[in-house]
């Protein structure tokens, strides 16, 4: 593709050097050393045990505010050269990387849909008499009384099914052109992804068992706590779509930036779906209900 | 470095004397030990090794000749078409026939390997019943066998220092002698029940064709009839910690009535009256 | 393989570009980088680095193993330090595998050439692309770290609780660490698998590209589906171990061997992951020095991803002697054994590229050669370990060590050093020395021969993994193997002055296609070594190219 004069001869986007990925690993590796302190304040020796353990968890903070500084610098450059670089290849490339990035998505939830399903189908096998004395030999394990399922986790259900279809109607908005109803549906979906979280919120407050107590509640607070952290990411996602679409970014040939946010919130709802049919309906077999 | 290399030999001398001279002492012969220079599996002491170790023959026999094919392949085609003796290529990048005869030999090999390997596999399972059942536990870093038929007394398993090995039983292999052998009749199926109390562990002796992975909370069953008297050594086979490669597993096998006196002498110094309860033989693993 | 008509590219040309007034110089070049030959750059001498620091721990290993007995890894009180044995193999192995094979054969060669393959300027998100590199010196630190805080990883490579539980602070070090390369490895597998399905160059489709490009993508399909699911296992690993989970802990109604699936579910693909590159490689170079097109090119490329596929589905196998359903044995032998028949398609295609080609042995092709038999012999002695009936008696033993060092070491690590000698003309503009390099391979060919061949005897005579002592029979493999190790790390030192150091300083500097007709992918168009930017006028592939 020959374009004028000045220009590459070919429709891709050379990235200019940038201090952001590096200035990124370093971020992880405060990160990481932050949360091994915070887990083991001695571990870097007595002389900063006290530091650490006088500041507590905020060992993290330099880790991760740098890492969240990163993503704000770096994304805004990302915005900032959409308008000019992203060409229609360019942009079939970001939806490749998304898809892809969401494939990864899947599969570390797999991880833990591997884990529930390990122990809710074989929660008392021979060969595992160790495991069947704890759970009773049945699923939920013995003593645990559960969150009824089609009380508030049903009505959040139907919070991210709405909310999947607000976002559609921005889409549907943007493709027109019409800014005002992409803002109001943009706006309409983070209120309800916000509203998810709040009711997730209090269901983790009022839950009748803790993360500590037993497979059941390992499982049900992974699971549905690494999904409450995607509906946080998916919800500033489109929290920052709405500003640029109020700013005016998208156009209906070119809204890359929206199209990733809406269809990460897709998946976080069907791993939502998952989480819903498995681990509170199916999951929930005959146990006593202690959370309405 | 020549004092050890002195020191490897040295041991290894003493172990031939001690075999010689405790032929008469010791009423069981060290059979199942390691070998200098052994290039292959041990001699089979179980049934199931046996099966085990003519598979291997099968397979060892293929691979050979695999490797020996493709190397000779190799070899003549970096000989045959030399630049010095081809230097104009062939443009050739397909011959269907041979295709075809790379994907379906192989397969067939394989399928030649799969019927023998299937038969060991199920035959190595599980016994449907055995009268003899012995619970291995894997400890950090010892072995405990409890006999639950037999009254259900546990010994425990504890390798011997060097300067207690060289005192109790210098006939022995270094990392390898206990103080407490494992005690099995021969010609008699057993099963093997195994778990662990802390990590996992590895309960396996070389010539008995059976290795099972011993794992907190949760039971693994195996079996071995041993076809001859003597003594056995293996070694831990999975990775627990600081002393994993000092906990051997000993076993002596003797004849039945042996066994039987040896258990009555375990019974009355565990204090059990002869012929007490029959624990089962799937009771839960310890904890 | 396609071949490249007409201009492909403009040398040194200065003319447009937006990016070519930004090029940094100095660090900022490289710290800052968003060019796929400088990030390979950094990645090659990152895994030279870690390959080195792997070495180290491999030789102080056998350096104890020379003699029965407890030589150097003894306690204060004089008792054997057996958990410092465990700490160093552990540290020994995940830097190989994570440090080592992956940024050299993926991060390396795969940024290096297969954007300049598929005639693409530069990869698809090049600052992820830098990223991915530089979150690789975190994690190797934090590694390196977990050896040393809180008395060590003791647990292998494969971090199995509840063993891993028992650990120190160290252990959640060495998590950290596998997150941080695993998120790595997932970026660079979305760049990669974007790069070539979005950037090929017109004319290059699918079924004409070259078969490295081939094998890259499926690895990054590799990557990027078993990556997760390690992230998962260990990131519940971290919870069982300072948030009171039960995950894995049988009392609280968890379940061990769930980790160990969830582990070598990640964990069998990882090896297809070092070793598929390597057969990219070697492709080419055989190709290259037979002087003709890679034989059946089709059926290799769908070989890769046969056995990628089939690669997702045997992860059991390692799991033989836990305690599994017979049944379940069974399908995990079968489904194990299938994928000898791809491999072998491939062993038997490079020959029959070599057959009737006009061949020269020039250095790379030793490796490539060697690459074949070597694996061959690797290979098939997974296809024994793969009867479950014969693993109950070769599980954890040095027959096992034997196998996949002679996959990894006389493997991965031979497809290296092969893409080393073959691309490093290219890559630098400097040829190595000859001498210096036939002096590196019959000693690395020797010694690691040595090394390994013993170890299958000691293994079939019962001497188990993770040991720091064996009983005094086991003595004489065992110093055979120590005496080949001390040979391949001595001819690396070597490799390193002499070929390294000394061909980049004082090699014989080389055009753009040093290796002749043989050579016919793209990057053999560009000029050695290529400008900074390559194909800003992308090459036309044309369709008669492919037979
Ligand atoms: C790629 C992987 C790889 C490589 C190359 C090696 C190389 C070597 N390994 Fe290792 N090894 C492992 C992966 C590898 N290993 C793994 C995964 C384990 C299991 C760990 C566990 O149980 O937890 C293991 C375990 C292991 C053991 C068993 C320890 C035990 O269980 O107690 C031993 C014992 O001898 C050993 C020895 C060696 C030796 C002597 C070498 C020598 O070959 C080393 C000599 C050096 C070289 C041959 C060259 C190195 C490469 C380069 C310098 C790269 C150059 C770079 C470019 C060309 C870009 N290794
Ligand atoms: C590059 C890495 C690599 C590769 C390519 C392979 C390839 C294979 N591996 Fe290996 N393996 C490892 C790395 C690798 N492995 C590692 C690191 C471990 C140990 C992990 C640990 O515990 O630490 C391991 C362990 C391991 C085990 C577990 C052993 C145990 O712990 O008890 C098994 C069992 O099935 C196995 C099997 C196989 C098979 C069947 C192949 C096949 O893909 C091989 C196919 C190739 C051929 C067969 C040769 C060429 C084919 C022909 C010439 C055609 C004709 C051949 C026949 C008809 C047979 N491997
Ligand atoms: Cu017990 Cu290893
Ligand atoms: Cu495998």
């Amino acid at each position: 593709m020959n374009m004028a004069d000045g220009t590459p001869k070919h429709p891709y986007h050379l990235v200019d050097p940038s201090p952001w990925p590096a200035l990124g690993a370093v971020g992880a590796l405060l990160l990481a050393i932050g949360a091994g302190l915070g887990m083991h304040p001695d571990m870097l020796g007595k002389g900063i045990e006290s530091i650490v353990k006088a500041v507590q968890w905020w060992v993290i903070a330099p880790g991760l505010g740098l890492i969240l500084a990163v993503m704000f610098w770096w994304w805004s450059d990302v915005i900032a050269e959409s308008r000019k670089y992203h060409t229609a290849v360019v942009q079939l490339g970001l939806r490749y990387g998304m898809i892809l990035f969401i494939a990864s998505e899947v599969l570390f939830f797999a991880a833990f849909f591997w884990a529930f399903f390990d122990a809710a189908l074989y929660p008392g096998a021979p060969e595992q008499p160790v495991r069947t004395e704890a759970t009773g030999g049945i699923w939920p394990p013995k003593g645990v009384s559960i969150i009824a399922p089609f009380d508030l986790p049903f009505m959040n259900t139907l919070i991210l099914l709405l909310s999947g279809t607000t976002v559609t109607w921005a889409h549907h908005a943007i493709l027109e052109g019409n800014k005002r109803d992409a803002v109001r549906g943009l706006a309409l979906t983070v209120i309800l992804g916000i509203f998810f979280t709040g009711v997730q919120a209090y269901e983790y407050i009022n839950a009748p068992f803790s993360f500590r107590e037993n497979i059941y509640s390992s499982t049900f607070f992974m699971a549905t706590g690494f999904h409450g952290f995607h509906v946080l990411v998916g919800t500033t996602f489109l929290l920052v779509c709405l500003f640029r679409a109020m700013a005016g970014h998208f156009k209906p040939k070119q809204h890359f930036g929206f199209e990733a946010a809406a269809w990460y919130w897709h998946f976080v709802d069907v791993v939502w779906l998952f989480l819903f049919f498995c681990i509170y309906w199916w999951g929930a077999g005959n146990a006593p209900i202690a959370l309405h | 470095m020549i004092g050890k290399c002195a020191r490897g030999i040295f041991g290894l001398l003493a172990v031939i004397a001690g075999l010689g001279i405790t032929g008469g002492a010791q009423a069981q012969p060290i059979v199942g030990i390691p070998h200098d220079w052994q290039v292959n599996f041990p001699p089979s002491y179980t049934p199931l090794m046996e099966r085990v170790a003519s598979l291997n023959d099968l397979l060892l026999v293929i691979i050979t000749l695999i490797c020996i094919f493709v190397l000779a392949l190799l070899l003549y085609a970096m000989w045959r078409f030399h630049a010095a003796r081809n230097p104009t290529p062939t443009t050739t990048t397909h011959n269907t026939v041979l295709e075809v005869a790379w994907t379906v030999v192989p397969i067939l090999i394989l399928v030649v390997i799969a019927i023998p390997s299937f038969r060991l596999l199920y035959y190595g399972d599980k016994l449907a019943e055995a009268p003899v059942t012995i619970k291995v536990v894997g400890h950090q870093w010892y072995w405990s066998y409890e006999y639950p038929d037999q009254g259900n007394f546990r010994i425990e398993s504890r390798i011997l220092s060097e300067a207690d090995r060289l005192k109790q039983k210098p006939n022995m292999p270094r990392m390898l002698a206990v103080d407490e052998e494992m005690v099995v009749p021969v010609g008699t199926n057993i099963r093997i029940i195994g778990t662990a109390a802390d990590s996992m562990h590895g309960w396996t002796v070389p010539g008995f064709g059976i290795k099972k992975t011993v794992i907190p909370g949760r039971i693994n069953e195996g079996w071995i009839n041993v076809t001859k008297e003597g003594y056995y050594f293996g070694q831990c086979s999975q990775i627990c910690g600081n002393n994993h490669s000092y906990m051997p597993i000993a076993v002596k096998a003797v004849a039945k009535p042996e066994f039987d006196k040896w258990v009555e002498q375990k019974k009355a110094s565990a204090g059990l009256s002869p012929a007490t309860d029959l624990a089962s033989a799937t009771a839960p693993a310890n904890r | 393989m396609a071949t490249a008509h007409g201009a492909a590219h403009d040398h040194g040309s200065h003319a447009h570009g937006h990016d070519e007034h930004h090029t940094p110089t100095g660090w900022r070049r490289y710290v800052y980088s968003t060019n796929h030959k400088d990030i390979g750059t950094m990645y090659l001498v990152f895994a030279i680095g870690a390959a080195l620091i792997g070495a180290t721990f491999s030789v102080i290993m056998r350096l104890e193993l020379l003699q029965p007995g407890v030589q150097y890894f003894n306690a204060a009180d004089g008792t054997p330090n057996g958990h410092l044995w465990n700490t160093v193999v552990t540290a020994h192995g995940l830097i190989m595998v994570f440090f080592v094979v992956m940024p050299a054969l993926i991060g390396g060669f795969g940024n290096w050439f297969v954007p300049l393959m598929i005639g693409a300027p530069d990869m698809a998100f090049p600052r992820m692309n830098n990223i991915s590199f530089w979150l690789l010196p975190p994690a190797f630190l934090l590694l390196l770290a977990s050896a040393l805080i809180g008395g060590g990883v003791g647990t292998g490579w494969t971090i199995y609780p509840p063993l891993t539980i028992q650990q120190g602070a160290g252990m959640d070090l060495a998590i950290f660490s596998l997150h941080i390369a695993g998120a790595s490895s997932i970026l660079g597998a979305i760049n990669f698998i974007t790069t070539i399905f979005n950037m090929r160059a017109p004319g290059m489709t699918l079924h004409r590209m070259p078969l490295f490009a081939w094998s890259i993508l499926v690895t990054a399909f590799l990557l990027l589906l078993a990556l997760p699911v390690l992230a998962g296992a260990i990131t519940m690993l971290l919870t069982d171990r300072n948030f009171g989970t039960h995950f894995f802990d049988a009392a609280g109604g968890g379940d061990p061997t769930l980790f160990l699936h969830l582990f070598w579910f990640f964990g069998h693909p990882e090896v297809y992951i070092m070793i598929l590159p390597a057969f990219g490689i070697v492709s080419h170079i055989i190709s290259t020095f037979s002087k003709k097109p890679i034989f059946g090119y089709l059926g290799m490329a769908y070989a890769m991803v046969a056995i990628g596929v089939v690669g997702f589905v045997v992860w059991a196998h390692h799991m033989y002697t836990v305690g599994m359903d017979v049944d379940t044995r069974a399908y995990f032998v079968a489904a194990t054994m299938v994928i000898a028949v791809p491999t072998g398609v491939k062993i038997f295609s490079w020959i029959a590229t070599m057959w009737g080609g006009s061949i020269r042995l020039e250095v790379p092709m030793l490796w490539a050669i060697g690459f074949i038999f070597l694996f061959t012999v690797g290979g098939v002695t997974g296809v024994v370990l793969a009867n479950a009936g014969v693993d109950y008696a070769l599980h954890n033993t040095y027959y096992v060590i034997a196998h996949f060092h002679y996959v990894l070491s006389l493997g991965a690590v031979f497809g290296m050093f092969a893409g080393y000698y073959y691309w490093i003309g290219k890559m630098s503009g400097r040829q190595y020395p000859e001498w210096a390099a036939q002096i590196h391979f019959w000693t690395t060919f020797i010694g690691v021969n040595l090394t390994f061949f013993p170890m299958h005897f000691s293994g079939l005579a019962g001497m188990p993994r993770h040991y720091v002592d064996y009983p005094d029979a086991m003595w004489h493999w065992n110093y055979i193997s120590s005496l080949g190790a001390f040979l391949s790390f001595g001819s690396t030192l070597f490799w390193l002055v002499f070929v390294v150091f000394g061909g980049l300083l004082a090699g014989r500097k080389v055009g753009a296609n040093y290796w002749g007709e043989g050579a016919t992918t793209l990057e053999w168009t560009v000029p050695s070594p290529p400008p900074f930017h390559t194909f800003e006028e992308l090459p036309h592939i044309s369709p008669a190219a492919h037979p």
